[in-house]
């Protein structure tokens, strides 16, 4: 490719405007001597990061040649996701110097070594958490592995072993213990700031302030040398969870036995340390060989350390993280003799780093997310509870716990058990307890629903705290939050002809505002480009299978029998109707069989968020999706509409025409989808009632009206808060009384309060992480009318 | 009609079956038939609503007629035809019917498979006329007070095609079933497929694994019904994993990543 053409496709891709402040110059070179295909590669992972950042672009372009001399061409893509996912959770710098250090974050070609990625890996190991911990913990490149309790941070590839599936398996190890380190509650670590497991501390060391329990990061910080104490702390709670895990998942630990040796034979030889460095590396190996059979024996290790260490006070069941906090202060006053600092060797690949400040951060964050997403959950759950808790089944081996005479009119129970202290929490358990509340007097199952959340609270806490569900059964009666005001009177005259009039709901008077919204159906000027192109690229393999799913769901030929006429004689009818004849009956009339190529007779209209907010990677996988949805249902004959909605106040609601109801997937249907581009508010209730409208002309038999959105309807004017909450919530409620099904798909990172009300009559799903949109869509879309 | 009460006969259970109560179901379930009142057993598939239904007909010394809904299933299938016998057309009794005129309990399991018009039958045997219109034959049958009609339905579907009419559903005391708790579930299974309890409760270990997967792509978790062929495969000397991805990981989903995931589950648990 010459220089001009790699300049034009540039331009093309990223536009003149942003272009010209980067030196681009040599980037140009570089690309246009590239061969065709690393080229074309390169330009589709550029695509990828100018939408997030300009500057992270740049970097990249500037490490570019690095990467190539270093990379596969099919691991560009990893390399750039990983970077992104850096970017995501550290920042502009830390993704530019993880660029930087590609060679050390990927295993070279040069070196030829059979490592496996991140990337590639994801798929099987995220589910495998979210199967394990029972609610979603994310998993996210890092440097070295470690938890901040939120999400699990692995090394961007793992080559350290000779074969894919035994690298595979040291990146299942590591998600596994890090998982355990979260459920037996290291991070729940919690001592008594005058208690006696302190006391062995030079009182210098011991807080000035009067801190009552200390936790994770208090403890650590005790120490004159932090960072010896978190490596310690870490080994012992390695020892813990590895015990923990031959316990719970013996197969796995079965499967990594043979690899131990092999980890301990990368290991930094004792001869070349001295001091704390030896002692310590001379006890990650300890605890590297024990893992293989959950056995740490004296032969491995110094007598002398063999003894500090006790293991069997860390091996034991019963054993909490206490345990391995009086084990660090053992072994630190050990150490603490030496003179000697610690600079520390590499950490045990699968125990990875502890990083109690990450995890107090993201502690407090999740916490109080949890507890306003319980105390909701609960409270919408609350007021029918009383008259449906005589239908649900209650076991009689849970009764109720014995009542202290407290006036706590709560407590959370699991069945079987004792209530807990905070001081010793329970042991994580696999088989997770149903939880039981009671609630003056009454004894509640708490419903399936919420057993994720109360999941994630127990491992944060330990318990679930009686003021949650006191506030929640406050909340109970009072179903909305007061507050926010309604939109002014402001006269504001809709504009153009072509406009239709709709009401609007006003909650505060139970009212419509009569033709209050004018909507106005516009055309979007359809536009070309590689975006389809691209997409259908990106997502090929999960393109071949949907098609193939959807391809399934067209209906088979399939017989109806009794008509009045059709294609064959249907023999059980005419058989019937000659008995009912010889009975003296009436004889039907319906004897034949007709066949029908398709029974399916679905109508579809989705409303897609075109509002600025959705700005990036919303709206690009927004876009994303509506390719792979048209394509999959390209195989179906599904009739189905297209709508992008935006708009700025109540004269100004948007409709964008992209596909209609009778139009065929085409190539302008493409070029418009192309076109989708972010444009102003989210006035949800004029879309949705217009949607409605068209849909009930329809003679379908099934109508399905699924929006895709982006958190909170708002507008310009006073549309929003509440007053825009309860008109969406009415208008989806408008459509369900005519007969159409609404399904609604928010894309946000939290479910938050009020979609649960907002939605509350109708289906609905919050999808968390914007890339898994794409896959997602289509599949709702073969649920919903499979 | 000797002809039919010799039929339903057949359908009389006669050893207790195996049945672990998960709560109050049977107290329920009941009074409901005491009370002449029909009942709706909630619950995804493979949680022991059938099984849940042989036990309370031997309990109740009651018949059971259980008819499996699907949408071919026409009206005639449930209330009877005409048959042409010896040139001689001759009323049969559907199974409806003929559970109505034995005063057996009569169970339609999973109901939302059949189609709609086929399901209205059905209105007026439960609701507090207890009859059932045969207009065939112009005969009105009032069912006795023995006669008992159940239905099963799986709310997990989230397809729009398969719900329960609100017009049926609110005729029916309802009872919700989920998978037993672990350790029943684990008694259930070790006594079923004749294992022991340590690999019982990992089967139970590895359905609660997949049992979490349900809103991340998996439209259900492995039922008690599947733990239960895993175990019996392994009964019989299949290695363990090999057992699950047979019965569990293979029939759960054919998205290759999923696969992959619940394989790795499945060989961390075993
Ligand atoms: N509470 C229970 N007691 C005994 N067996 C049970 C119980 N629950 C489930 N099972 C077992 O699970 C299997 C599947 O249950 P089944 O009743 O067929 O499920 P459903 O009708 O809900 O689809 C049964 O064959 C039985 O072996
Ligand atoms: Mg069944």
């Amino acid at each position: 490719m010459t220089r001009d053409a790699v300049k034009n496709r540039l331009h093309r891709l990223i536009g003149h405007d942003s272009l010209h402040f980067w030196d681009i110059e040599d980037h140009i070179d570089l690309l246009a001597a590239l061969p065709e295909e690393t080229r074309e590669e390169v330009f589709r992972q550029i695509m990828a990061i100018w939408p997030v950042s300009y500057a992270l672009c740049f970097a990249f372009l500037n490490q570019l040649a690095k990467g190539l001399n270093c990379l596969q061409i099919d691991q560009l893509a990893a390399w750039v996701n990983a970077t992104l996912d850096v970017y995501e959770n550290s920042g502009l710098q830390a993704a530019s110097r993880f660029l930087a250090e590609v060679e050390n974050n990927f295993a070279c070609k040069l070196r030829g070594t059979p490592g496996l990625t991140l990337e590639e890996a994801r798929g099987r190991l995220q589910p495998y958490l979210t199967g394990l911990a029972g609610y979603e913990i994310a998993i996210s490149t890092g440097v070295a592995a470690y938890t901040d309790t939120t999400t699990i941070f692995l090394a961007p590839e793992i080559s350290t072993f000779d074969a894919k599936e035994q690298n595979f398996l040291l990146y299942k190890l590591t998600t596994t213990i890090q998982w355990a380190f979260i459920a037996n509650g290291l991070f729940r670590l919690s001592i008594p700031s005058d208690g006696p497991l302190l006391a062995p501390l030079p009182s210098k060391s011991k807080p000035g302030r009067a801190v009552e329990n200390l936790r994770l990061l208090d403890f650590c910080a005790l120490f004159p040398q932090p960072k010896l104490a978190r490596d310690v702390l870490l080994l012992a709670e390695t020892v813990r969870a590895t015990a923990f895990l031959h316990r719970e998942l013996p197969g796995l630990m079965r499967d990594f036995a043979p690899l131990c040796e092999q980890l301990n034979q990368l290991r930094p030889a004792l001869s070349s340390l001295s001091g704390p460095d030896q002692f310590v590396e001379q006890l990650k190996q300890w605890v590297i060989s024990g893992t293989r059979n959950g056995n740490w024996s004296r032969k491995e290790v110094d007598p002398g350390i063999f003894d500090l260490c006790h293991p069997a006070s860390l091996t034991d069941p019963a054993a909490s993280v206490r345990n391995s906090a009086a084990f660090t202060i053992a072994i630190y006053g050990e150490l603490g003799r030496s003179h000697l600092d610690y600079r520390g060797t590499p950490p045990i690949p699968y125990a990875g780093v502890l990083k109690p400040r990450q995890a107090e951060q993201a502690g407090k964050k999740r916490r109080e997310e949890s507890k306003k997403l319980f105390i909701q959950a609960l409270a919408a759950y609350l007021p029918e509870s009383k008259s449906e808790v005589q239908k649900t089944l209650i076991p009689p081996a849970a009764q109720p716990p014995a009542r202290q005479g407290e006036q706590e009119q709560t407590a959370v129970i699991p069945p079987g058990r004792k209530k807990e202290s905070t001081d010793s929490p329970p042991p994580p358990d696999l088989l997770s307890p149903q939880t039981f509340i009671t609630l003056d007097d009454e004894e509640l199952q708490l419903p399936e629903s919420l057993q994720p959340l109360l999941r994630e609270i127990a491992n944060d806490l330990g318990h679930i705290p009686p003021e949650y569900i006191s506030s929640a059964s406050q909340r109970a009666g009072h179903g909305r939050i007061k507050g926010s005001a309604g939109p002014s009177d402001e006269a504001e005259t809709p504009t153009g002809t072509s406009a239709i009039c709709y009401d609007e709901w006003d909650f505060r008077r139970s009212g419509f505002r009569k033709n209050w919204c004018t909507l106005l159906e516009k055309e979007l000027q359809p536009a070309t480009g590689t975006f389809i192109a691209d997409t259908m690229h990106k997502y090929r393999g999960q393109l071949r299978r949907l098609r193939r799913q959807f391809e399934m769901m067209r209906s088979q030929q399939c017989f109806v029998k009794r008509q009045r006429d059709g294609d064959d004689i249907d023999l059980d009818a005419v058989i019937e109707t000659h008995a009912d004849l010889a009975a003296g009956l009436p004889v039907s009339e319906r004897l034949y069989i007709r066949l029908l190529r398709d029974r399916r007779n679905i109508n579809t209209i989705f409303l897609v968020d075109m509002s600025s907010s959705t700005e990036g990677w919303v709206l690009t996988a927004i876009k994303e999706s509506l390719v792979l949805l048209c394509e999959s249902l390209s195989m179906l004959g599904d009739q189905y509409a297209i709508y992008g909605f935006s708009g700025m106040k109540r004269s100004r609601s948007e409709l964008y025409h992209i596909k209609h109801l009778d139009e065929p997937y085409n190539d302008t249907v493409r070029n418009r989808i192309t076109a989708i581009n972010p444009m102003d508010y989210t006035r949800m209730g004029p879309p949705i009632r217009h949607a409605s409208n068209l849909l009930a002309n329809r003679d379908a038999t099934t109508k399905l009206l699924i929006t895709l959105s982006d958190g909170k309807p708002e507008d310009y004017d006073d549309y929003k808060g509440d007053y825009a909450i309860e008109d969406t919530r009415h208008a989806l409620i408008e459509a369900k009384n005519r007969g159409i099904h609404p399904f609604c798909i928010t894309i946000d990172r939290h479910a938050h309060d009020y979609i649960a009300h907002m939605y509350g009559e109708v289906n609905y799903i919050v999808i968390d992480k914007v890339e898994k949109l794409p896959g997602r869509i289509p599949q709702i879309y073969r649920n919903l009318t499979a | 009609m000797t002809k039919t009460s010799e039929k339903i006969a057949e359908h009389r259970i006669t050893e207790e079956p195996f049945y672990l109560p998960q709560c109050n179901e049977l107290q329920i379930a009941e009074a409901a038939y005491r009370n002449g009142l029909p009942i709706l057993l909630k619950g995804p598939t493979g949680c022991g609503k059938t099984r849940f239904m042989h036990y309370l007909a031997w309990n109740l010394a009651r018949p059971l007629v259980t008819i499996s809904c699907h949408d071919d299933l026409s009206t005639s299938d449930l209330v009877g035809r005409y048959l042409i016998k010896n040139g001689e057309a001759i009323w049969t009794d559907g199974p409806l019917t003929a559970a109505v005129r034995a005063g057996a309990i009569c169970y339609l399991d999973e109901i939302v498979e059949a189609r709609k018009d086929t399901t209205v039958v059905i209105h007026p045997l439960a609701d507090d006329r207890r009859e059932l219109p045969i207009e065939k034959t112009g005969e009105l049958l009032t069912a006795p007070p023995e006669f008992m009609l159940a239905i099963s339905y799986n709310p997990g579907y989230q397809s729009v095609l398969k719900d329960l009419k609100q017009s049926t559903r609110q005729r029916f005391v309802a009872m919700e079933f989920t998978y037993p708790p672990p350790d029943l579930e684990a008694k259930i299974i070790g006594k079923e497929a004749g294992i022991d309890q340590p690999t019982a409760h990992s089967l139970v270990k590895l359905a609660k694994m997949t049992r979490s997967l349900k809103d991340a792509g998996l439209q259900e978790g492995a039922s008690t019904r599947l733990l239960i062929h895993a175990g019996k495969l392994i009964a019989s000397g299949i290695q363990p994993r090999v057992a699950c991805r047979a019965t569990i990981t293979e029939t759960l989903t054919d998205d290759h990543e999923l696969l992959a995931a619940i394989d790795e589950m499945a060989s961390s648990i075993l």
